[in-house]
């Protein structure tokens, strides 16, 4: 019945640390009954000097890039044994990543966040459930060197002990790409790892590197920008398939708009034809300006303008007296027709392309047959064309 | 924000006093150098109507005041204009760009597969024209290439507008 109310929590960037463990609080004492108290106990004493740090961290949505580590978690024989130190850093209940698995899984993932998680790290955390208490002493020992040193091992590990699993494996795969993260990053999460290090002096080693990579996420989490996907079933969710296709639909909106904004434009599909019909509008544009002001330089002998005249009438835009076509496209801003799209648009944009683009027929709008007494054509580009064979002649 | 009237306004002021100044600077000029010096200025007050919010009209003026000549042209216009925030902020903004993962060279089978690189080579072919065509285009990617473009549009559309209009009227006026 929670996991309804998790998303919510998950979109909400403004939750304070305090509200988000009130609301975790419930959930621990629904599922608080687990073995893991003892452990949560003796681990609390050397997290105590994290939490402040935590603390700090954690404002912005801190469980979304930790969905990761929660989909391993999934899949795991004994998924409580990891999440004692957890609490004892922010207090937060061992239960709220359990409760995690089902409603983040699909819900949303921080594509730009992802990708900073060091690999050896999760790879460790993931070692560590896997294996029992009665091997513990080989894990520690196997990670005592250093914690970012034994990437390869831990994951050639991890994937041993998980390869029937497919989650694991997509998870271990996602591991992979985000090995490549960008260098401040990676400086933050080596910090990290120094830091863990040090105070794990008294501790085990998978503790220590699940702290680093909970650091480093939270740290990473407190970004602003984030997009949130929704991966349909049967597709890919590792964080570039998710970004490349945010980019898309990024793209294929905002071709939208221009298919809207040229004229001709709405018959076509596909995005070749779009795009040769946006590269042709643009050219005649162009060529318009160039011919416009070819036009003006042959008018004017010289560069002055009569532009105390034109202004006085150019100022008086909307009177109707004024025989431009402005009088003519002021009434468009009236037809509710524009007003359907474009919401999402900058307001600048939106206003503009309100006036200018009337459904794709720009020869109407421009030909204002009050205006145009002796280019009287049947389009405005054929007598742009009509004119320039003209001059070219 | 702004209606497209006050944007042909704000672009006929800025123009005039661009051309004002083209014509304070060089009294006699030949046909093509007048027609040299209306597009100058046209293009320079269009991209300082936009103060510096867009590329493309960032791009613009950084490549008109490239040319010779036209720099002490250009920044007077801007200067005239009040635009000072086009110069300062020359600055191009790029997003930060996504790792992609390299393609496996996918063998092709079937007319499915021909039929889609086909379509994509379109795609990049014709994206690469409009990049040359949008001032400042080559170094936008694909999002903000559109982005721009539909900016662009706009902007040229009511300079078009606007020029038509001048056009029109100085006809009738000389005609009369």
């Amino acid at each position: 019945m929670n996991r309804a109310l998790l998303p919510e929590m998950l979109h909400c960037t403004d939750m304070t640390v305090l509200e988000r463990q009130r609301a975790r609080f419930k959930w621990q004492q629904e599922q608080e009954l687990q073995q893991q108290q003892q452990q949560h106990h003796q681990q609390e004493s050397f997290f105590g000097d994290l939490s402040g740090v935590f603390q700090l961290q954690l404002q912005h949505q801190g469980l979304q890039g930790d969905l990761g580590e929660v989909v391993t978690r999934s899949v795991k024989p004994d998924p409580a044994s990891m999440d004692n130190g957890w609490p004892g850093l922010v207090g937060f209940g061992p239960s709220g990543y359990e409760n995690n698995n089902g409603s983040g899984f699909d819900v949303n993932y921080a594509i730009s966040r992802t990708s900073s998680c060091q690999p050896a790290v999760a790879g460790a955390a993931v070692d560590a459930t896997v294996l029992a208490e009665s091997r513990e002493p080989v894990m520690s020992e196997k990670l005592s060197p250093g914690v970012g040193r034994e990437n390869l091992k831990k994951r050639k590990v991890d994937k041993l002990q998980h390869n029937t699993k497919v989650v694991a494996e997509d998870e271990s795969r996602d591991k992979r790409v985000k090995g490549c993260a960008g260098e401040g990053e990676s400086m933050n999460t080596e910090k990290n790892n120094n830091k863990s290090s040090s105070t794990s002096k008294n501790s085990t080693k998978e503790n220590s590197a699940e702290t680093s990579k909970d650091n480093s996420k939270v740290t990473e989490v407190q970004k602003p920008d984030y997009i949130h996907v929704r991966a349909r079933r049967g597709q890919a969710t590792d964080s570039h398939s998710l970004a490349e296709r945010v980019r898309r639909e990024k793209i294929s909106e905002r071709m939208k708009y221009l298919q809207d904004l040229v004229p001709g434009c709405n018959k076509i599909t596909g995005k070749a034809g779009m795009l040769d019909e946006i590269i042709n509008y643009v050219q005649s544009l162009q060529r318009q300006v160039e011919f416009l002001s070819m036009k003006l330089a042959a008018v004017n002998p010289r560069l002055e303008f009569n532009i105390d005249n034109v202004f006085a009438k150019e100022q008086a835009f909307p009177a109707p007296t004024t025989n431009f076509p402005e009088t003519g496209m002021s009434s468009d801003l009236t037809n509710p027709v524009y007003l359907q799209f474009n919401q999402a648009q900058q307001q600048q944009q939106q206003q503009q392309q309100q006036l200018f683009s009337s459904s794709g027929s720009i020869p109407e709008m421009f030909i204002d047959p009050s205006c145009f007494t002796h280019i009287q054509p049947s389009s405005t580009w054929d007598a742009v064309s009509d004119l320039q064979k003209i001059f070219t002649m | 924000m702004r209606a497209p009237q006050s944007l042909k306004q704000e672009f006929l002021k800025k123009w005039m006093v661009g051309l004002q100044l083209c014509e304070s600077t060089n009294q006699n000029m030949s046909i093509l150098e007048r027609k040299k010096a209306i597009k100058l200025s046209a293009d320079i007050a269009m991209a300082s109507t936009r103060n510096g919010m867009t590329c493309w009209s960032r791009a613009l003026v950084a490549k008109t005041s490239t040319d010779f000549g036209n720099k002490v042209l250009v920044d007077n216009i801007l200067l005239a204009s009040q635009s000072e925030k086009l110069k300062n902020k020359r600055t191009i903004i790029r997003r930060k760009k996504i790792l992609r993962k390299s393609h496996r060279a996918r063998k092709a089978r079937g007319g499915r597969v021909v039929a889609r690189s086909l379509a994509k080579e379109m795609v990049k072919k014709r994206t690469q024209v409009l990049k040359s065509l949008v001032p400042g285009g080559e170094f936008m990617d694909d999002v903000s290439l559109i982005e721009e473009t539909l900016d662009y549009i706009v902007s040229l559309r009511a300079q078009v507008d606007v020029m038509r209009t001048l056009a029109k009227a100085t006809e009738l006026m000389n005609g009369k």
